[in-house]
């Protein structure tokens, strides 16, 4: 039978010593899905691998799962993000930052921007800020020119009153 | 967004546990025959460590499918990993195990020995052994074949 010559060909044990060619694996893969004692024949030397290993096991010193922790702990992802706070309210601006008690969640880049948001309201408080700042502007340059007039009307009656003394 | 980052987290917790799984099954046998290739005991800790340390999800997925012998399949994994350094040591029979003797291996006749050292240990083709001791490769199959009946018969 082809099936048996297969087995007794060695193929199979090189399969399992990461010994064989590409050819021979191809050709192995396909005797393998075509024959069960193909398939069981591979299984067995796979036990036998798995018993040489066995038998020559060093137990691992209590250490080395650590290293091999530390490494994969250096990939954990952060905790869950509510995506509530990649929303905008009603007006679409001022996003919602819901988990800032759990440290910075964004890269700053803030610091590095020339513009700033701010609340629409402050449009209504600047403007107001304004036509105050004008209004007082018109009074100060009023009154300066009444002071002035004053003054002058006063240096007037001043010399007025020195000439009827006179 | 929600519905990802928790499967990724989940994702990245099974596979941790899952590593941590087959380290506890596999660590000690990989071990003893990373030992045996290196002879040194902190430079197989280390290839050890690397072997686990870069295990991807897809690797895991692959090695513990059904019908898959994921001893075999880690095992090759650290042959490949191995192979820049089998390359540089010498011949089988020239070095001395430092872990134990393996009581398989001095139950084969010399030929076996050398042929199933070889490949096993220092990861040689058939046509490499062919070649270096001067024998067909079909007798250099049928030499680790015998080499596979003394390890069965002497389980």
């Amino acid at each position: 039978m082809i099936q048996q010559q297969y087995i007794d060909s060695g193929a199979l044990e090189a399969y399992v010593m990461g010994s064989a060619s590409d050819q021979e694996v191809k050709e192995l893969l396909y005797m393998k899905a075509t024959y069960p004692e193909v398939n069981f024949a591979l299984q067995q030397l796979e036990v036998d691998m798995e018993h040489i290993a066995q038998q020559m096991a060093v137990i691992p010193p209590v250490r080395t799962w650590g290293k091999i922790s530390e490494t994969i702990d250096e990939l954990i992802v952060r905790p869950v993000d509510n995506p509530e706070q990649y929303q905008t309210d009603k007006d679409d601006h001022n996003f919602t930052t819901g988990n800032q008690n759990n440290g910075p969640h964004y890269i700053e880049v803030e610091s590095e921007s020339n513009t700033m948001k701010i609340n629409k309201v402050w449009k209504w408080v600047f403007a107001a800020v304004f036509v105050l700042g004008k209004i007082f502007l018109g009074f100060a340059i009023y009154f300066y020119l009444e002071n002035r007039q004053a003054q002058l009307q006063i240096n007037d009656l001043k010399t007025e009153l020195r000439q009827l003394k006179k | 967004m929600k519905p990802q980052l928790v499967n990724a987290d989940t994702s990245l917790q099974a596979n941790l546990s899952t590593k941590q799984d087959l380290f506890n099954r596999f660590g000690g046998m990989l071990l003893g025959y990373i030992s045996e290739v290196v002879k040194s005991s902190a430079e197989a800790e280390q290839y050890l460590i690397d072997i686990f340390s870069q295990l991807q999800a897809a690797d895991i997925r692959d090695i513990t499918a059904p019908g898959k012998n994921t001893f075999i399949y880690l095992q090759s994994m650290a042959r490949k990993k191995l192979a820049s350094f089998v390359a540089t040591v010498d011949e089988c029979a020239d070095v001395t195990p430092i872990v134990n003797d393996n009581k398989f291996v001095n139950l084969m006749a010399p030929e076996q020995q050398v042929v199933f050292c070889g490949m096993h240990y220092h990861g040689k083709t058939i046509t490499k052994m062919a070649a270096e001791l001067n024998k067909p490769e079909a007798t250099i199959k049928q030499l680790l074949r015998e080499a596979f009946t003394v390890i069965r018969s002497n389980k």
